[in-house]
């Protein structure tokens, strides 16, 4: 309850007396546990449900060249048990794990070498089959996905960015022990069973996600070639042979080296009481060492020496997306960024809809973000769909020539205060329901290394001046900085 | 700065204070989930207000000041099932032109420009039995956004430029309708499970261009009155504001009458059909579906059981658990049976996989399916499945507006009025013969639709081996 008088006092000392500032500063309440964990909750007692977050500091972008795609293998490893959920004896299925590694990864060795002989592959695939049938007898199959079931749990789920990892699930607001039970649980005794298996399953998923889909495809060529240096150009997922590669010892590395109190920030918004809260997760999650900070990724973009342009093949209509790099938060111009996203690509009322779409009907639609993270420089990306008979290239160059009106003339007032309003509503919606609130939270904590950024937001917005937008698009929206792909039929003709 | 200080001060001693009462209290931690014992969940139904206005408009509220917005959902309880026979995609022209259209009173730019400085949100959609009008604003610009909703109601203008934008981007989206390996599966799958009806129909360049301004006209004439208008409301207002706001806006609309549509009669399915729709992918998308069950039916809580065990409870169902989890051969793998307001909805299930293990994939789906009609579910089934949607329920009632919403639509499609507070003991008492008895009703190897679009590799006849007549076409050479 201190806590939460406390944060009333940090309101009144920020002064924030404006849309998203009053609902949210005095709601959230902050603990820090002794070994770094860091806990947010609002308390929300319309309904008996609990939506929980737990986000780690650390994502793809903290992958070596070696490692791409264990962050998210990880994640997805993290969901087969612990030493006594999922297994009928750890004790007894702990030799059998051991044995089917070893198999695996004499395996995986072989399959790399141009001159393995074909029989030992043969023999060593039919005994990794042998050894994976025997352990589905120790196999308590997918047990958290049942136990959270039974109690009523929706959303049970996580996701992998390139900054970071989070695992969330909402649950009828009597079983939040449950979770602080299975979370602590996974934190500290988590198993990797069934590895081989998953791996065949995130193939599948990249397959899907990324190879058949013409959307996907146009998005991940556009994020790797706009990228050199940086790690954000490689693919969460990883690679075909990234993710063939990948060993149990990497992926049991990467989950001891960063998934520790010291990383993690917890969101719970719904009806509980806060204190008791405190003293759930201080009882669960408490003991548990405070591990290491997550090292800043040592790599920097460099300035991009002139366009980078890419035509892709895919069967299917034409599409088209450009890319230019940015700063990012807490940079000014990242919060410029925002009010241009909305003046340019946001609505019926933006530049890019009113001309491309209604006025010149070159496109059915454009889409504006920014991608594809946000703690270190990322990309301000602009994409579209030509309307036939008209092509990516007429579309581009009506784009093309809209950047160049914001580099020129300064937006008008009335774009200005919409693009705010907007901002700060939808940030207002994004806080109604328990696990859009708890997302809020964790995301920016973690981004910004403060949830508060979301209660400054307002008065950053506010100081930014038509002068400040057109002076941040005369800096990078320039040929140099652009990144441009297109896709296309085979043969490259727009039918 | 000075604030920070403090706070991390107190947080402290609140911290020992507690380890204090935790080393009291409780000497040990559970390992178990069986170790845990739970209180008992408190929980009712949320209420939700209704009344009416004198010209018949039905009005549902839920009063919510959390946060500084009102959420209002529109609905004319006549969709595209009343729309003129063979102008399939009249509905999506409809609600586009409704929404982006204008008004008698003011022009459509002017209009944008408004709920562009609210940075209100306002959505058009028509589906089969209703036509919506959705508006998210702040508190404050309620009664503009609410101006501006009820003058697009009465007096819409569907201006033409706004209905040709539409149509040339439903035109474009029909050249686009093979990019998507999903959007082909599902399209050819409606025309199977309803052929010749207008549930069944896609949108074409013909029926596209055949719509008119005056079509739009005529149906707004027909069905856009008072006593067929249902309003939801969630947010911070109270009902004394509300009402005194409502009337003001709709109470002069005059009494239209019964806005009936016929609902034309099904055909029957057609005959089971495997269709490989050939498209250069590295992964087969597999949908395979039949005739369900409508609200009517005393089986639907046995069916959402059965789904649950089949598909629909994610990695607690067969399909994930065997397609997935003990094979890899997949990232996805679902089922669901959507219980049909009107008419029998789809079961559906489906997957994706690469190419070379579509065959296999397709055959563990039929024996899985076989399987749930050959033998009675496990009790650790059924009890994970019955327990999961009991005490799930809970959940939806977690959005205020979707509470409203559902009301609203429970009393306008004409559920039984203890539907909800039934529910839950109605899905407990589903037995596995329920379950079984289901299966054998609804899942039909023998005679099912199957479409897999991709490159499927099939080494000689192998899906003729399944029993069900084979077409193949590619991608492009499909209608």
């Amino acid at each position: 309850m201190l806590t939460r008088c406390l944060f009333l006092l940090t309101a009144v000392l920020l002064a924030p007396v404006l849309a998203l500032a009053t609902p949210l500063a005095d709601k959230v309440v902050e603990h820090r546990l002794g070994n770094g964990l860091r806990l947010l909750m609002v308390e929300r007692h319309d309904t008996p449900t609990v939506s929980a977050y737990i986000t780690l500091g650390v994502g793809s972008v903290h992958e070596s060249s070696e490692t791409r795609g264990v962050a998210h293998l990880l994640e997805h490893m993290l969901f087969k048990g612990t030493t006594t959920l999922g297994t009928t004896d750890y004790r007894a299925e702990e030799p059998l794990l051991l044995e089917i590694e070893q198999v695996g990864s004499e395996l995986d060795r072989l399959r790399l070498q141009p001159a393995a002989d074909p029989v030992r592959v043969a023999d060593l695939e039919a005994r990794l089959k042998t050894l994976q049938e025997q352990h589905k007898a120790f196999v308590v199959k997918d047990a958290f996905a049942q136990l959270y079931s039974e109690s009523g749990a929706v959303g049970f789920n996580a996701f992998t960015s390139k900054d970071m990892t989070t695992y969330l699930v909402s649950l009828p607001a009597n079983k939040l022990e449950l979770w602080a039970l299975l979370e602590s649980d996974r934190m500290k005794n988590a198993v990797l069973r069934e590895f081989y298996t998953e791996r065949d399953v995130v193939r599948e998923e990249r397959r899907r996600s990324y190879e058949s889909n013409p959307d996907g495809l146009l998005y991940e060529t556009l994020v790797s070639t706009a990228f050199t240096v940086h790690p954000y150009r490689n693919p969460i997922i990883g690679w075909h042979t990234d993710i063939a590669n990948l060993t149990l010892a990497e992926t049991r590395d990467f989950l001891r080296r960063y998934y520790a109190p010291v990383n993690t920030t917890i969101a719970l918004v719904g009806d509980f009481r806060a204190a008791e809260a405190v003293a759930l997760v201080e009882r669960y999650f408490g003991g548990i060492a405070p591990g290491e900070p997550v090292p800043a990724v040592a790599a920097v973009e460099p300035e991009q020496a002139g366009e980078k342009r890419v035509a892709i093949e895919f069967d299917a209509e034409p599409q088209l997306a450009i890319a230019f790099h940015k700063p990012t938060l807490p940079d000014r111009d990242d919060y410029a960024f925002d009010l241009i996203d909305q003046v340019l690509g946001q609505g019926r009322t933006s530049r890019l809809y009113r001309r491309l779409v209604e006025k010149e009907q070159l496109a059915t639609a454009v889409a504006v973000y920014g991608a594809p993270g946000s703690r270190y420089p990322n990309l301000f990306v602009i994409e579209a769909v030509p309307r036939h008979p008209h092509t990516s290239a007429e579309v581009e160059a009506a784009i093309l020539d809209e950047l160049e009106r914001l580099k020129n003339e300064p937006v008008s007032a009335t774009e200005l205060t919409r693009a705010r309003n907007r901002l700060l509503t939808d940030n207002l919606r994004a806080l109604r329901s328990n696990s859009g609130l708890a997302r809020m939270l964790t995301t920016y904590q973690v981004l910004a290394g403060d949830w508060r950024y979301l209660v400054d937001y307002e008065t950053r917005i506010g100081e930014l001046t038509a002068e400040d937008l057109r002076a941040t698009a005369q800096r990078w929206f320039t040929s140099k900085n652009r990144t441009a792909v297109t896709l296309q039929r085979k043969g490259g003709a727009e039918r | 700065m000075k604030g920070k200080l403090l706070l991390r001060a107190t947080l402290g001693w609140c911290g020992s204070l507690l380890a204090l009462l935790v080393t009291a209290c409780a000497p040990s931690l559970p390992q178990r989930p069986e170790q845990l014992a739970y209180p008992p969940l408190e929980f009712r139904i949320p209420p939700v207000e209704r009344f009416e206005l004198a010209n018949g408009v039905r009005v549902y509220l839920r009063e919510d000041s959390e946060l500084p917005l009102v959420q209002i959902t529109a609905m004319i309880g006549s969709g595209a099932l009343a729309a003129p026979p063979d102008l399939t995609g009249f509905d999506g022209l409809f609600a586009a032109t409704l929404r982006t259209g204008g008004t008698a009173a003011m022009p459509a730019a002017l209009l944008e420009e408004r709920l562009a400085l609210l940075a209100a949100d306002l959505a058009g959609d028509m589906g089969p039995y209703a036509t919506q009008l959705g508006l998210s604003v702040r508190r404050a610009d309620l009664a503009e956004g609410l101006g501006i909703m009820a003058d697009l109601l009465r007096r819409p203008d569907f201006a033409s430029d706004k209905l040709e934008l539409a149509r040339r981007s439903a035109r474009e989206a029909v050249r686009r309708r093979n990019d998507d390996p999903d959007e082909i599966a599902s399209r050819l799958l409606s025309a199977a499970l309803y052929p010749g009806h207008p549930l069944g129909a896609s949108p074409t360049l013909t029926s596209l261009d055949a719509v008119t301004r005056e079509h739009l006209q005529a149906f707004h004439r027909g069905h856009f009155r008072p006593d067929n208008l249902w309003v939801a409301v969630s947010g911070d207002v109270r009902r004394a504001d509300l009402q005194p706001l409502l009337e003001q806006l709709l109470g002069d609309w005059p009494r239209g009458g019964p806005a009936v549509a016929a609902l034309p009669p099904l055909n029957p399915p057609r005959a089971g059909l495997l269709q490989v729709v050939g498209k250069e992918v590295p992964q087969a998308t597999i949908l395979l579906g039949d005739l369900g069950l409508t609200k009517e039916d005393p089986d639907q809580y046995a069916a959402r059981v059965l789904n649950f065990i089949l598909g629909g409870g994610d990695f607690n169902s067969r399909l994930m658990r065997e397609i997935r989890s003990d094979r890899g051969l997949a990232y996805s793998a679902w089922s669901q049976f959507q219980i049909g307001r009107r008419y029998p909805g789809p079961v559906m299930a489906g997957t994706e996989t690469k190419n070379a293990s579509a065959v296999e994939v397709l055959g563990l789906i039929r024996r899985i399916m076989t399987g749930l009609r050959e033998q009675p579910v496990t009790p650790d089934e059924l009890r994970t499945a019955r327990e999961s949607l009991v005490n799930s329920f809970v959940f939806s009632f977690a959005d205020p507006h979707a509470v409203v919403v559902q009301r609203m639509q429970l009393d306008f499609y004409g559920y039984p009025a203890d539907y909800l507070e039934r529910y839950r003991e109605r899905i407990a008492a589903v037995t596995a013969q329920d379950v079984q008895r289901v299966a054998l009703r609804f899942l039909h190897p023998e005679r099912q639709q199957i479409i897999i679009v991709g490159a499927p590799d099939e080494n000689g006849a192998v899906l003729e081996s399944f029993g069900l007549p084979v077409r193949r076409v590619k991608a492009e050479e499909l209608p």
